[in-house]
């Protein structure tokens, strides 16, 4: 651990060291964020009814800003980053230093993730809160769906990170991976609900989508903190977390075990 | 301490045909040829030796490098270092040895050279009081002290070559690796650069082995050399060895006061060489003569030329390390061992 911690500390200044890069970065999430509120906003204007496919106003607001909120600490760069070191071959330069690689990534994205907890995990939950307060006259703020959400974020991370850590190894096989990356991207938002909420869709599709890892990524932790889950289903919800975590570490060791004996460093 | 056997790469390289319509084709249908990169080579260097690893651009140099520091993994064939298999518990090996690619960099691009190095101190576990230690004679002998809290993205290629070598040695390795550490380099860097590691290896005893394009890096650190060509060990033995065998060529440029006076020079059958020793070329009024220096010295070479000519302008020249390994392929030889 304390091998690693080093590389969190440096995660944290590069993050910084490009400060309009930063906040324009922030901005244009933000905007984007209120650009899906205004488009559900008119939906829900459009119908007669209170409620949209059991989901309040209210309750829509909540869910795009916490999954916008999940989405953005549970994003990982490790596909981007690992292929564009595969791709220039600079990745030489880790394979020579005595640390694991995935590890070297992960703590140095931890970092980056500290310096985005503290400038919008607060406000953006103080926000959601006070409105919930402002809108129904009392506060809405759940202490253990709070921290079971936490948690579940934790998960929800690494299992993004390992997911994107075995994507971005692909780039050993096809040597340059953007193309594929933009895809994995689309495909993702879609299954995973951060997109449209899972319930909006057809039973049967949303019960697939439930079961496969994508969920896991988003729709979880952000169903936990609306307080959507039952007990029993949180504990089921979290274990499939677990799961999926576990699946994709495997997965990742063993496309990097074969990548590796194939590496063929490019340029130079 | 270093055992290299019977090593080879392969690489499979795809074949294009040229323009859009090959791109679309090799898209679909992709056609792979196979690359023998390095071709069975041997050889072994001891503790404390400084061995230069010279040969043409492509002639598998940097492979080979990158197999003996663990980034490749070698076809077939072994090589062992300091008693480790670097694909073999690569994280343990690297602890040991320390590595430079001239064209890359180890360093963090976007923060201060400082914090390379704490990460570094972190990842080699470097005790705080051998880390200063090491820090100060660092610092005395590559002179970093001017950059260190400047991003490492503002430094100038000297720099960052001086800051990536101090980088390579934070840990005290045993085994150093420079690949090409001089390219690109002005003479004052390149001195500096030179006379670091030979403070290096003369203090701590780290055995060195630097591949390079600058005969004078090879003439002022290395011993010995391994020459490689298309994969192949071409030769391997002392540098005085090598001239010897395959003589000193010599470039001796000179322009005539008139064009015509070039059919005076009759080295040839005035000075007794053979077609092998001497090659001349001429381009108007300027000429070049590359003659092997163990056949005619240069001065009998110099006031033959003087004798029969009248000269604006002359000069005088080593010839290149890709003129010895020319040279070396015409004689078609090859030593193995010297």
């Amino acid at each position: 651990m304390r091998t690693y911690s080093p590389f969190t500390r440096a995660g944290m200044l590069e993050s910084v060291a490009y400060r309009a890069n930063f906040f324009c970065f922030l901005i244009g999430e933000i905007m984007s964020c209120f650009i899906m509120f205004f488009v559900w906003k008119a939906v829900f204007m459009s119908t007669d009814s209170e409620t949209f496919m059991g989901f309040t106003m209210e309750d829509m607001v909540v869910y795009l800003f916490i999954t916008f909120l999940t989405g953005y600490l549970t994003y990982s760069d490790g596909t981007y980053a690992i292929a564009t070191e595969i791709r220039d071959g600079s990745i030489a330069m880790r394979m020579i230093k005595p640390c694991s690689f995935d590890m070297c990534f992960l703590f140095q994205e931890l970092g980056n993730k500290i310096i985005n907890v503290l400038c919008i995990f607060a406000p953006l939950v103080l926000g959601v809160e006070a409105y919930r307060w402002i809108i129904t006259g009392a506060c809405q703020f759940d202490v253990v769906h709070f921290l079971l959400y936490v948690v579940s974020l934790v998960l929800a991370y690494l299992i993004s990170f390992y997911f994107n850590v075995s994507y971005g190894f692909m780039a050993f096989y096809l040597k340059n991976l953007w193309g594929a990356d933009i895809l994995k991207e689309v495909i993702i938002n879609f299954l995973s609900g951060a997109t449209i909420p899972l319930a909006f869709m057809p039973k049967a599709l949303a019960s697939v989508l439930n079961f496969l890892p994508f969920s896991s990524l988003s729709y979880t932790p952000v169903m936990i903190y609306m307080g959507m889950y039952s007990g029993a289903e949180i504990a089921l919800r979290m274990t499939m977390q677990v799961f999926w975590l576990c699946v994709m570490i495997l997965i990742s060791k063993v496309i990097w075990n074969h990548a590796v004996k194939r590496l063929c460093s490019q340029g130079g | 301490m270093i055992y290299v056997n019977d090593l080879r790469k392969e690489f499979k390289k795809a074949i294009k045909e040229p323009g859009l319509k090959g791109s679309i084709k090799a898209l679909f249908k992709p056609n792979n040829e196979i690359i023998k990169a390095v071709d069975g080579i041997s050889f072994h260097v001891d503790k404390g030796e400084m061995l230069g690893f010279i040969g043409p651009n492509g002639a598998g140099k940097s492979t080979v490098i990158k197999m003996l520091t663990g980034i490749l993994t070698p076809t077939s064939g072994t090589c062992e270092i300091n008693g480790h298999i670097p694909q073999e518990n690569r994280q343990k090996y690297v602890k040991e040895i320390g590595v430079v690619f001239g064209q890359r960099t180890q360093l963090w691009w976007d923060l201060a050279l400082r914090e390379t190095y704490s990460v570094l101190k972190e990842i080699y576990d470097v005790p705080d009081k051998e880390f200063k230690q090491r820090m100060a004679f660092l610092n005395e002998v590559l002179e970093l002290e001017d950059f260190i809290s400047s991003p490492v993205r503002t430094l100038s290629l000297g720099q960052r070559m001086r800051a990536d070598i101090a980088a390579s040695l934070l840990h005290n390795p045993k085994v150093l690796f420079l690949d090409e550490p001089t390219i690109g380099l002005d003479v004052v860097v390149k001195d500096n650069i030179r006379n670091a590691i030979q403070k290096i290896n003369a203090e701590e005893g780290t055995t060195v082995i630097l591949t390079t394009h600058d005969l004078a890096d090879i003439e002022l650190l290395c011993n010995r050399i391994v020459m490689i060509d298309k994969g192949k060990k071409v030769f391997d033995g002392q540098i005085n060895d090598l001239k010897r065998e395959f003589g000193q060529m010599r470039d001796l440029g000179f322009e005539l006061q008139s064009a015509g006076d070039l059919s005076k020079l009759q080295y040839l059958s005035d000075l007794n060489l053979s077609a092998d020793d001497i090659e001349l070329k001429n381009e108007g009024a300027s000429v070049s003569v590359r003659f092997d220096s163990n056949k005619v010295s240069v001065e009998d070479m110099l006031s033959y030329t003087l004798s029969k000519v009248h000269v604006k302008d002359i000069n005088l020249k080593d010839a290149d390390i890709e003129e010895i390994i020319r040279r070396l392929y015409r004689r078609e030889v090859s030593i193995d061992e010297v």
